[in-house]
């Protein structure tokens, strides 16, 4: 066993200084986004996001102590425990919870309110940890593959009954670490094919798609080894396929809400969006950040996202504000800090030696990526408008908990990382 | 492939999964922040920012006293966005909504703005006008507890748009007098119209942004330009004496069914306008503000000119009051008969005075005295009516005042006929404005002043112009002249066409007239417009007024009996109402100098009543007396009137000794504090106004 230096001691401090730059990247641009030139607010004011705000980073800073202090192998030995009682209160929001903006997804507590979707991430990526690392447990195994998927879902179905498609996707981001320790590429194929299928159907007719299918099935057929097996299996998968592309219009048409059918179509087919309408958020959002230009207007200079313009000004659309008031620079340095923090945190996870630590290391990244990244495209346009947050930017108490607990438990078991036998 | 190979190989593919959508986002943000720049920035200016004008607050018009006349109120247009409520939200409570927005403005049923709310919430429309009706901001703050409006704009999506509105607190009341401003906030008639360039005060500019829903909020630049707002305008008009005046003349034209008529009240020394009421009849039956006639309708003016023309002919030496003329059998033949003048009674007055010429109003004396006097040099009787002042306009603050006219020997048109016309107000065009302030002018000693209504231009309380009263004529006639004038004009209603209005308590002075109207060129027989002119009280004039009805239907259609009793009214109503003439109680001091009474003036009708009778002074209350009193001085006779009742308000205590007074006051709850000694001088909370209980009132003794 090695020496403990002390609380601080074999801390990632690149981590935590990235933490804490970004941190208060969001502070001040949660101010600029609901400064009001006239009352010329200070933002300290406890009335104001901002005020709010810098109490929930003191809460935080709070949190990390107790992490730091805490012993580091409680994380995965009571991972099951949190992940069942975080699946309770999922279930448990849906009946007692709060309805904010069409979604019940809020516990109140008198004047705090409490997201239990984004804590459910964090208690999702350790379960699946520690069910990786278990021995005996092969990824290969389809039962296993079943198991993984599993845990994933039953969240993902449990936030969709809120609704929260946002927060519900952002599950996905839990594939990348089940790939990183072995599970099958084909999964992902099938999955990325899908989204390009779907992409497909929107943008081209039906009809066309149909013939390429088609020709496809064809062109397979000549070309490949004329065994009676290969040719019924080529037709059968491009059976599947066309009943897919089939699915998709009745999904489009039938299963998903309107709005959402506008935000994806807003993406795709511009041109078929009212952007006094449906397609305000992303047309204010897109006036904002083009208005930028390259250096920004300056620092509470922004005209666009102030007002309250763009709905969620503070929270999911918070790049808007420094995109208009810093430009293009501004979101490249952001950008940078992003990518620079996410590699770190892949390097922090391949340092590890057990399976759950690593797991879960490339767990937190892939979170923190797949927010940033669906965050920022829905703002310009690249993806459709879902309610996430961006990671320790946008305003709001759960979503910096959430994101700084997530961060420095897998800080807290890096410091330990040399306490633990390698298991691979 | 061996493990460690085909987790490296993962981790690369992962990586440029990663790297590819971060090249994309980084891509796309050149693409709209450098490439498309310009164009967002276009659009973000173009959509969002626009200089628009700050609309500068209009001024008040106000009435004598600071009652507000007309003033700028702050209304709101209710709009919607129903778009932007979630669907659970939406349907639960979008019944409960359309119900209080039908109970609300009570024009449509609630299943009428469920259906539009509805279909606009289809057709994904973020802007909706639920009703065009303004809605005060009571009503603002009422509905925005309402279920959806509550949530506010950004998530409910009501918009209140806020609009100026005029208001006249006082509705009808010297509507047109007062006047109307237009959808562009510009004064189309009255007064709104003539101090338009005060009221509208300048507009400024300011930068304004646009918000969801398509409404504008103040960015707050420095470029703003304020708006200054309009001046306040403070008029002559007594809020309590237009309400009798208006309510006297309603009153007199409905019982006629005339076609429209008019009364002008003015203060004798100052010519100020207390009164000014004009209403027409609409098709509907019900009379209406629509034309000012008092101020732009000039017409024949009848009888009452014939004080013009008593006073051309005393005025030139030419007649004394005892001169009798012979009016003979009441007709009267001129300009070889095509002109026939003739008298109310049958059979005509016989051998009368001048004097009662005038008093009687008779036609044939006048003419006959007018072309004895005057016919072979018509230009004197002319210009010394000229001379007055009659005839030009008086340049009154409201616009569009009718163009007064006296005919000239000199005008083409004048015949044979012209002078006996003319004497009995015929041939001759006045508005009833231009009579009264001739007939103002004899009351004021021959002073002829300007009728004003406005008496000054106010920034916040503080005059910027005020509106002296301006001299037309400083004497209209001599002395003498008016002596005689005014004589003749008590006479009128002790004696004359006017002794219907003629009471006990005040002398009223004036005269009647009935012009036949001239409808299509030619005088109708039958067709009247009936007037009376005056001031009151006679002995020391305060207020000179004038009445016009056109066209009264009926049998009693003469200026005597249709027009008098308003002006009677008007007067009677004044009289009680102001301590300066009637009640003042210096009747009682000479009285009580000359030995005949004590000095009473105010208290309980019993114990008065009781120390009356034995001092053996006569004395009787009056219909309307009760428990407390005033005392009134008729010919050595007290009459005890009517001094409060006990419905809450204030009563008047001044002339009461200080016990009874703080019985009374005390018996309404109001804590007294007195000083001084004697009977009640002055107290702190006027007559009339409401008591609260508990407050405070001060009676100053002495």
């Amino acid at each position: 066993m090695r020496r403990e230096g002390g609380l601080f001691g074999d801390l990632d401090w690149l981590v935590v200084f990235l933490y804490f730059t970004l941190v208060a990247l969001g502070w001040t641009n949660i101010y600029a986004s609901v400064y009001d030139p006239v009352q010329d607010q200070n933002i300290f004011d406890l009335s104001l996001e901002s005020g709010k705000q810098l109490l929930w980073i003191g809460t935080s800073v709070i949190l990390i102590v107790v992490i730091l202090l805490l012993d580091f192998r409680i994380y995965e030995s009571f991972a099951p425990i949190l992940y069942v009682f975080m699946i309770l209160l999922l279930a448990g929001v849906l009946v007692f919870g709060r309805e904010v903006n069409g979604a019940k997804a809020w516990f109140e507590i008198g004047s705090f309110r409490l997201q239990p979707a984004e804590f459910t991430k964090l208690a999702t990526a350790l379960f699946m940890g520690r069910y990786i690392a278990t021995t005996n447990v092969k990824l290969t195994d389809f039962s296993t593959q079943v198991k993984a998927l599993l845990m994933i879902l039953i969240p993902i179905g449990l936030i969709q009954l809120q609704p929260d498609t946002g927060s519900a996707m952002v599950f996905a981001a839990l594939l990348i670490p089940l790939y990183r320790e072995g599970f099958p590429a084909i999964y992902l194929i099938l999955g990325i094919s899908a989204a390009v299928l779907f992409i497909l159907t929107l943008l081209v007719p039906q009809p066309y798609i149909f013939i390429g299918i088609g020709s496809l099935t064809l062109l397979l057929i000549l070309f490949q080894e004329k065994s009676r097996k290969r040719i019924l299996s080529t037709i059968a998968l491009m059976l599947v396929i066309s009943s897919f592309v089939f699915g998709i219009d009745y999904f489009l048409n039938n299963l998903i809400k309107p709005y959402q059918r506008s935000r994806i179509e807003a993406i795709f087919r511009p041109e078929l969006v009212n952007p006094k309408a449906e397609g305000w958020n992303l047309e204010q959002s897109k006036i904002a950040i083009g208005s930028g230009g390259f250096s920004g207007k300056g620092f509470l200079e922004g005209t666009q996202t102030k007002f309250g313009y763009v709905p969620e000004q503070s929270t999911d659309f918070i790049f808007s504000t420094l995109a208009e008031e810093h430009g293009w620079l501004g979101c490249a340095v952001l950008i940078f800090l992003f990518i620079a923090l996410v590699m770190r945190l892949v390097f922090i996870a391949e340092r590890q030696k057990s399976k759950f630590a690593r797991f879960y290391g490339y767990a937190v990244a892939g979170i923190i990526f797949f927010h940033f990244t669906i965050n920022i495209a829905m703002t310009i346009g690249l993806f459709p408008v879902v309610g996430i947050p961006l990671p320790f930017i946008s305003y709001g108490g759960s979503s910096l908990w959430s994101f700084t607990i997530m961060l420095f438990v897998l800080l807290k078991i890096d410091m330990h990382r040399a306490q633990v036998l390698s298991r691979h | 492939m061996n493990i460690k190979h085909s987790i490296l190989l993962r981790v690369r593919i992962a990586f440029l999964v990663a790297v590819l959508f971060v090249f994309a986002v980084i891509y796309r943000l050149v693409d709209i922040q450098m490439v498309e720049g310009d164009h967002w920035r276009q659009l973000a200016e173009e959509s969002s920012l626009d200089y628009r004008t700050i609309k500068a607050t209009r001024g008040s018009i106000y009435a004598s006293g600071n009652d507000l006349l007309a003033t700028s109120l702050p209304f709101y247009r209710l709009a919607f966005d129903p778009s932007l409520v979630d669907n659970k939200t939406f349907t639960s409570n979008i019944d409960s909504l359309s119900h209080l927005l039908s109970k609300y403005f009570r024009d449509h049923s609630s299943d009428y703005y469920k259906k539009k709310i509805s279909e606009a919430r289809q057709m994904k429309s973020r802007y909706l006008i639920l009703n065009r009706e303004l809605v005060n901001y009571q009503g603002r703050q009422e509905m925005l507890t309402w279920p959806i409006f509550r949530l506010g704009q950004m998530r409910g999506g009501v918009i209140f748009e806020k609009i100026d509105d005029r208001h006249r607190p006082f509705k009808k009341l010297a509507q047109r007098t007062i006047g109307r401003v237009n959808g562009d906030g510009k004064g189309v008639v009255g007064i709104e119209a003539s101090f338009n360039d005060y009221l509208s005060g300048k507009n400024g500019e300011g930068l304004f942004q646009r918000v969801a829903g398509g409404n504008w909020k103040p960015v707050y630049a420095s470029t703003d330009v304020r708006p200054v707002d309009g001046y306040d305008i403070h008029t002559t008009i007594d809020i309590n004496l237009q309400d009798v005046a208006q309510n006297a003349l309603l009153r007199a034209l409905s019982t006629y069914q005339a076609n429209y008529g008019a009364v002008v009240l003015m203060e004798v020394k100052t010519g100020e306008i207390k009164a000014i009421s004009n209403l027409e009849k609409l098709e509907s039956g019900n009379y209406a503000e629509t034309y000012n006639f008092a101020i732009g309708t000039t017409n024949d003016p009848g009888s009452t000119f014939k004080l013009a023309t008593m006073l051309a002919l005393l005025e030139s030496g030419k007649v004394e009051l005892t001169d009798s003329v012979d009016t003979g059998d009441g007709t009267i033949e001129f300009f070889d008969g095509k002109l026939k003048l003739t008298d109310v009674k049958r059979g005509g007055y016989g051998k009368i005075t001048v004097q009662d010429v005038f008093e009687k109003s008779s036609n044939v004396g006048i003419a006959k005295l007018v072309t004895e006097h005057f016919g072979d040099n018509p230009k004197e009787f002319v210009d010394l009516i000229k001379e007055t002042g009659l005839g030009q306009p008086l340049g009154f603050q409201l616009l569009g005042e009718g163009e007064p006219y006296i005919k000239d020997p000199s005008d083409p048109s004048w015949s044979g006929s012209s002078l006996p016309w003319m004497s009995v107000g015929y041939e001759t065009g006045l508005t009833p404005l231009q009579t009264l302030a001739f007939y103002n002018a004899v009351a004021n000693d021959g002073k002829m002043i300007q009728p004003i209504i406005v008496k000054s231009i106010n920034r916040a309380n503080k005059p910027v112009e005020v509106f002296k009263p301006k001299v037309l004529n400083k004497k209209i006639a001599s002395d003498e002249t008016l002596q005689k004038l005014r004589l003749m004009l008590e006479g009128v209603v002790e004696r004359g066409t006017a002794q219907n209005i003629k009471n006990e308590h005040y002398k009223i002075a004036g005269k009647t007239g009935t012009a036949q109207r001239l409808v299509n060129g030619r005088y109708m027989t039958q067709s009247y417009y009936a007037s009376f002119a005056g001031y009151f009280p006679a002995e020391d004039p305060l207020y000179s007024c004038i009445v016009i009805i056109d066209n009264p239907r009926g049998w009693n259609r003469y200026g005597g009996d249709v027009s008098a009793p308003v002006f009677k009214e008007i007067a009677d109503m004044i009289y009680a109402q102001n301590l300066d003439i009637h009640d003042s109680f210096a009747p009682q001091y000479t009285a009580a100098n000359n030995g005949t009474f004590p000095v009473i003036r105010a208290g309980r009708l019993e114990e008065l009543n009781e120390l009356c009778n034995q001092l053996g002074i006569s004395n009787y209350a009056d219909e309307q007396a009760s428990d407390w009193v005033r005392s009134s001085v008729n010919n050595n006779v007290v009459i005890w009137k009517k001094n409060h009742d006990n419905t809450g308000l204030v009563p008047n205590v001044e002339g009461m000794t200080l016990r009874d007074a703080v019985y009374i006051l005390e018996n309404i709850g109001l804590k007294v504090l007195a000083s001084g000694s004697g009977r009640v001088k002055r107290q702190s909370v006027g007559a009339g106004v409401r008591a609260t209980k508990g407050a405070t009132i001060e009676l100053e003794l002495g």
